[in-house]
């Protein structure tokens, strides 16, 4: 009992302190970007994230096999419940996207981090109560009331974070390594129904249309100073969500022709290439789930 | 003589709100012809193209091809013989891969996947961006883009293809890269139309020039005699083609004499050609 709680400790801390430099390297990265080119629109991280997943040197395995992987690996993390399978699921996973994916350690890091914050936050308000008497094994008073906790809900806090970090990264490596085109063939082929199919392609395609449209348009609003205070900057916001709804209902219009023109009879279907499985790559990660399985007996 | 291939009768286009884009227009079009359509913006070029794949439905006129008379039965066969490569890439490319963006035409042609599939190779590699098969179409230049949204028409297969504004917004190098392109098709026999506003391109590539004006064709020529008619050029705002100005300012200097035949130069070696003559 009481290892798990240090090795959880520990994990915390190294995420803060992870955290922190994080922040300290995005500050100093982003000041640098404006130094360098000015008005460079950034189109936030999970674009990145989007393009980690294209660069990806295990793109080329079976998009099938990536994503069943990973959900049976979120699958075992929540079942087993076992702090030491969820730190193994951990390190596999970072093993996996940063030494065979070849993504950059930190970029890899930061692109945890995103749901680091809603994880902890979560996590605390799961572990601390609130009363108006001193009570727990741990308590604060704050004036009016006490927030306090037992030994036993701060274990058990523990635990499940470090049980949601596993899922996440088992998550985050099939994300990192998929390019949402091949995602979305998965659930075709896995009979998700076809409007919500069709849908997630047109949004993946539009998302970067419309950025790309906000984005000049933003350009072309800050050249003519409609940012230089907060009155104008509010007006100038509002003019701007108005004209891209105007944008994309032609831009939708000027679509549907080129659709139509290319013989589009209301049904989406895409051409998508056949990705061979490698045997061996079924076999080790077949034999990765059975060793996690049976891990939690091995141990006691 | 060349095969008719297309023959549009009368037709009339009215946008919704209530401004006529077409006002009769007819034109007769035969196989493996190359030419320009011109005209001024909003003159009636574009919905001219839409209407005659099948997209837009003209308000009154008859469009045939290949000797059928095209009704809402078979208005799909117009869509697939006849290809546009829109103006904007952007507004053309659907989908989140190369690859599947180039098969989008094919798999709704409903052909079999093994045919698709050679078909998608076959465009990637005429227009040269296999490399990018998997790309995702945002992270394209504006040149690859383009050359994508070629491919797109290039694996359906079209027996017309239609450019609409191809040489806007691309650099020099594209555009060769392009002029390239249409060479090779009109060495296949593909039946080439190709909106465009750039004179002196229109003039070196066409044979045959049709010129729009407020939703009427006001010239249908070749392009020496388009681009000799002052009246036609003044009423759709054009202007001539430099050489064709060099060449005429060199006739009336006397430094050239009208050659017997009348062959104008359309390119610079032609031109080149002709002046070497005289010193020989």
């Amino acid at each position: 009992m009481v290892k798990n709680v240090i090795l959880s400790v520990i994990f915390l801390v190294a995420l803060i302190l992870i955290l922190l430099k994080e922040r300290k390297y995005c500050l100093r990265k982003c000041r640098a970007n404006n130094h360098q080119h000015g008005a460079s629109h950034k189109h936030g991280e999970w674009i990145s994230i989007d393009f980690y997943s294209y660069a990806s040197q295990i793109r080329g395995w079976n998009p099938v096999f990536k994503v069943s992987f990973a959900v049976a690996l979120v699958i075992l993390c929540i079942v087993l419940d076992n702090p030491y399978v969820s730190l193994i699921v951990i390190i596999a996973m970072a093993y996996l996207t940063i030494v065979r994916g070849g993504l950059a350690a930190r970029e890899y890091l930061s692109v945890l981090m995103i749901p680091a914050a809603f994880i902890i936050i979560s996590i605390f308000t799961i572990v601390i109560d609130i009363s108006k008497e001193p009570a727990g094994h741990f308590n604060l008073h704050m004036g009016f009331f006490y927030i306090f906790t037992f030994k036993a809900k701060l274990e058990q806090g523990l635990l499940l974070m470090l049980k949601v970090f596993a899922a996440v990264s088992a998550l985050q490596m099939m994300t990192l390594s998929t390019p949402s085109s091949e995602i979305i063939y998965v659930l075709r082929r896995s009979h998700i129904p076809k409007l919500i199919v069709e849908l997630m392609n047109m949004i993946y395609r539009f998302i970067f249309i419309l950025l790309d449209v906000s984005a000049k348009m933003k350009n072309s609003a800050l050249s003519r100073h409609g940012y230089c205070d907060l009155k104008t900057s509010w007006h100038t916001f509002g003019r701007i969500a108005g004209n891209m709804l105007v944008i994309s209902l032609k831009k939708a219009n000027a679509y549907y022709d080129a659709m139509e023109a290319r013989c589009y009879d209301g049904e989406l279907v895409f051409f998508e290439e056949y990705k061979k499985i490698d045997k061996k790559l079924v076999i080790s990660s077949v034999g990765f789930l059975i060793f996690l399985s049976i891990f939690p007996w091995i141990t006691i | 003589m060349a095969k008719k291939i297309l023959q549009v009768e009368d037709m009339h286009y009215v946008y919704g709100n209530g401004k006529p884009a077409l006002e009769g227009v007819n034109v007769e079009i035969f196989q493996g012809e190359k030419i320009a359509v011109m005209g001024s913006n909003g003159s009636g070029k574009s919905t001219f193209f839409l209407n005659i794949n099948g997209v837009l439905l003209p308000e009154q006129g008859k469009i045939i091809y290949s000797g059928i008379t095209v009704d809402k039965k078979n208005i799909k066969e117009l869509r697939k013989n006849i290809g546009i490569v829109f103006q904007d890439a952007d507004n053309q490319i659907i989908a989140s891969t190369v690859m599947a963006e180039v098969g989008f035409g094919p798999m709704n042609l409903k052909l079999p996947k093994a045919e698709v599939h050679k078909r998608v190779e076959e465009a990637m590699e005429y227009m040269n961006i296999t490399e990018f098969r998997d790309r995702p179409p945002h992270y394209l230049s504006g040149g690859e883009k383009k050359r994508v949204s070629i491919a797109d028409i290039i694996a359906m297969k079209p027996e017309i293809i239609i450019f609409d504004e191809p040489t806007a917004a691309l650099d020099p190098l594209n555009a060769t890269m392009l002029e390239g392109v249409l060479k090779s098709l009109e060495a296949e026999g593909k039946t080439i139309l190709l909106s465009t506003h750039d004179v002196d391109f229109a003039y070196r590539w066409a044979e045959r020039i049709l010129v729009f004006c407020h939703g009427k064709i006001i010239a249908d020529g070749t392009p020496v005699d388009i681009f000799n008619n002052r009246e036609v050029l003044k009423q759709a705002n054009l202007k001539q083609p430099a050489m064709l100005e060099i060449y005429e300012l060199l006739l009336e200097k006397n430094i050239l004499n009208g050659n017997a035949n009348k062959t104008y130069p359309r390119h610079v070696k032609d031109l080149r050609k002709l002046l070497e003559g005289l010193n020989s």
